[in-house]
């Protein structure tokens, strides 16, 4: 009836807030999964792939929502495609999780105590870019508020930079962690050997996911 | 003066009032009511309030514009074959045709949801019955043009504005470090720009009008007196976010800004009315200059090319608009406050100022512009400055082919109304009119 307020489409950018956080919960579940390997706990790594798998499709639900915020006539303080980007890129991070949940399952595979710390450091190192995103990424309601400018763009630039440099270091602990593996050629069965780098690859495509995220959200700010 | 021609006319302004009440003036509210400043009940009673000022005291400068600007009554009395009091009569019926179909086009526009312009139709209407009465050249085509294009530079000069202001508000404080001790720095400038265009316009042109033996009213005396309104309550505003942000600069930031929002409240119910009344200084003109043109023929028996505005026409339409708010502009403003809007206090405040400022301009040039387009122009200019997280690009294209439609429809309908009007009414008119003139 009102055409001007018909003229104001909803906000993207809060409905965005609450997917970024619950995919940062899918990726929180990846310690307590390792941990669960460690114990040779089987049930409970089966019991955790089931939380996974539901807080992904919660994230889904959530995206399927942004999604409805975001109608091709909106026009918007960003660009679209960029916008779209990083949702399918957030999408990505719970996919990959919920993957490395569902490959702990497929098999009763034991941590060799050889890498354990290196893994543990690894998924620590994942989590730590997963959660710079997400300390950038819930930021996107003030940028709104500062129409994407300002020193709220500049905190959000340069925690982007930061995301970069752990999603390198990342990279570094996989492929030394992927050397430290084949190393045990002798003591491991091959089967173990693909399973640990599968393991390996999955979690470092959550990284991945993670700084392409942070790309998007960058130049969503730099429009 | 025949009284029941003249009860007729004003119940055809009083519903032309009606009209605009009802569909427009919940738009100049929006703001306030869309950002919570406001409740429904609250935003109906200020806009009243200001509707009704707006109308009385500022609204009798575009009443000329419309009735002889666009169409020349000269070029009536000029045409052959006319009998005596023809050319009156013809105007009184043309006049009468403009309201009731500018009138009835709105209330359609209001039933279907269509968002149109009540300057808009009344203009097309007066257009329609030039282009009938005395033909295509009757119609001052160059006025109209210069109307016309109007249309899209108040839209423009409005969006222009409100990227300007947001940008300025946008940089010096939601960008700062500490938004809430930028705000108090900052925010006294704003409200000094608000007071400035808005006693301004109220005293230079209302009460100048109202008052019109009032010599000492000059144009240094009005600057003096807007200025120093403008600076009280720029030394109130200072105190008010002082108190309010004062020791707030180390809060989290998300928290800051919308102290800052908060802080904007009673700027963005200001400034809304600031938009209320202009509307009300614009649009009244839209129901009750037609009938200012009747009422002076049917008085004088004469057609004249200036024609006063009796305070009763004002006061009439501005009644009307009240009116429609209350009974019908009432339902449109509930629905506007339930629906979640994103447009926040400092955002309302930018477009409202625009708006504001645009639209009296415009109105001291004499050019009846639309309120709602340079509103919606001023919103849109907020969202090229990335302020809005959505902007429904289908309702702004909606809202600009209902801009194109206007006035041919308007046109066409006072065409049927006026032919109508003629075949059944002239002689009856005719002698009013001369009835008139041996008064």
């Amino acid at each position: 009836m009102n055409i001007i307020q018909e003229l104001f489409g909803k906000s993207p950018f809060g409905p965005l807030v609450e997917h970024t956080k619950k995919v940062h919960e899918c990726v929180e579940m990846i310690r307590p999964l390792m941990e669960a390997l460690v114990n040779e706990n089987y049930d409970e790594i089966r019991r955790l792939q089931d939380q996974v798998s539901r807080l992904e499709y919660e994230a889904d639900t959530i995206k399927h929502n942004v999604r409805e915020h975001l109608p091709r006539r909106y026009f918007m303080p960003v660009e679209r495609v960029d916008l779209e980007r990083f949702i399918s890129s957030q999408d990505n991070i719970a996919d990959k999780a919920e993957d490395f949940a569902v490959i702990l399952t497929l098999r009763k595979t034991k941590l060799h105590p050889e890498v354990m710390d290196k893994f543990f450091e690894f998924v620590d190192q994942i989590f730590q870019v997963t959660g710079t995103l997400l300390t950038a990424a819930v930021e996107l309601s003030n940028l709104a508020e500062a129409s994407f400018s300002g020193a709220e763009a500049k905190v959000v630039l340069n925690l982007l930079k930061g995301l970069n440099e752990e999603e390198w270091k990342a990279d570094r602990m996989a492929r030394s962690l992927s050397k430290d593996v084949y190393a045990l050629e002798k003591q491991l069965d091959p089967i173990t050997i693909i399973f640990y780098e599968k393991m390996i690859l999955t979690l470092g495509s959550i990284a991945n996911e993670a700084e392409n995220a942070g790309d998007m959200l960058r130049t969503m700010i730099l429009k | 003066m025949d009284i029941l021609i003249l009860a007729v006319m004003a119940l055809l302004g009083l519903y032309m009032a009606w009209n605009i009440g009802a569909n427009d003036v919940a738009n100049s509210m929006a703001d306030a009511v869309g950002s919570g400043a406001l409740s429904v009940k609250q935003a109906v009673i200020a806009a009243g309030i200001c509707e009704f000022a707006g109308a009385v005291l500022v609204g009798s400068h575009v009443t000329d514009t419309i009735r002889k600007g666009i169409v020349d009554p000269s070029a009536l009395a000029s045409m052959p074959g006319m009998l005596e009091g023809e050319p009156a009569a013809l105007l009184v019926i043309g006049m009468s045709a403009a309201l009731l179909s500018a009138a009835v086009w709105l209330n359609f526009a209001t039933w279907t949801g269509m968002p149109v312009s009540t300057t808009h139709s009344i203009v097309g209407a007066v257009a329609g019955f030039g282009i009938v009465a005395a033909g295509i050249g009757s119609v001052n085509w160059g006025k109209m043009g210069q109307i016309v294009a109007s249309w899209f530079i108040s839209p423009f000069a409005g969006g222009l504005m409100a990227f300007i202001i947001f940008k300025i508000i946008s940089r010096m404080i939601l960008g700062q470090e500490q938004p809430a001790k930028a705000a108090i720095k900052v925010t006294p400038y704003i409200v000094f720009f608000l007071a400035m265009v808005v006693t301004l316009a109220t005293i230079y042109k209302g009460f100048k009008h109202v008052l019109k033996g009032i010599d000492w009213l000059t144009d240094t005396h009005t600057l003096l007196i807007a200025l120093a309104i403008s600076i009280v309550s720029t030394i109130i505003s200072r105190l008010h976010v002082k108190k309010k942000l004062g020791d707030k600069g180390s809060l989290p930031l998300a928290q800051q800004l919308e102290l800052v929002e908060e802080v904007y409240v009673p700027l963005v119910i200001i400034s809304s009315c600031a938009v209320a009344f202009a509307h009300g200084a614009n649009d009244v003109a839209n129901s009750v200059g037609p009938l200012a043109a009747v009422a002076n023929i049917l008085k004088t028996g004469t057609v004249e090319m200036k024609v006063p505005v009796p305070l009763w026409i004002l006061v009439l339409g501005g009644f009307g608009i009240v009116l429609g708010l209350a009974t019908y502009g009432y339902r449109v403003m509930a629905t506007v406050g339930t629906k979640i809007t994103e447009i926040t206090p400092t955002r309302g405040v930018a477009a409202d100022i625009a708006a504001t400022a645009t639209v009296l301009i415009c109105t001291r040039m004499k050019l009846p512009v639309s309120t709602t387009h340079t509103l919606v122009g001023a919103i849109m200019g907020i969202g090229l400055a990335r302020g809005l997280t959505g902007i429904d690009s289908r309702i702004a294209k909606k809202i600009f082919k209902s801009w194109l439609v206007t006035v041919p429809a308007a046109a066409i309908v006072c065409i049927i109304l006026f032919l109508i009007g003629r075949a059944f009414l002239l002689d009856f008119v005719r002698e009013l009119v001369l009835a008139a003139r041996i008064a």
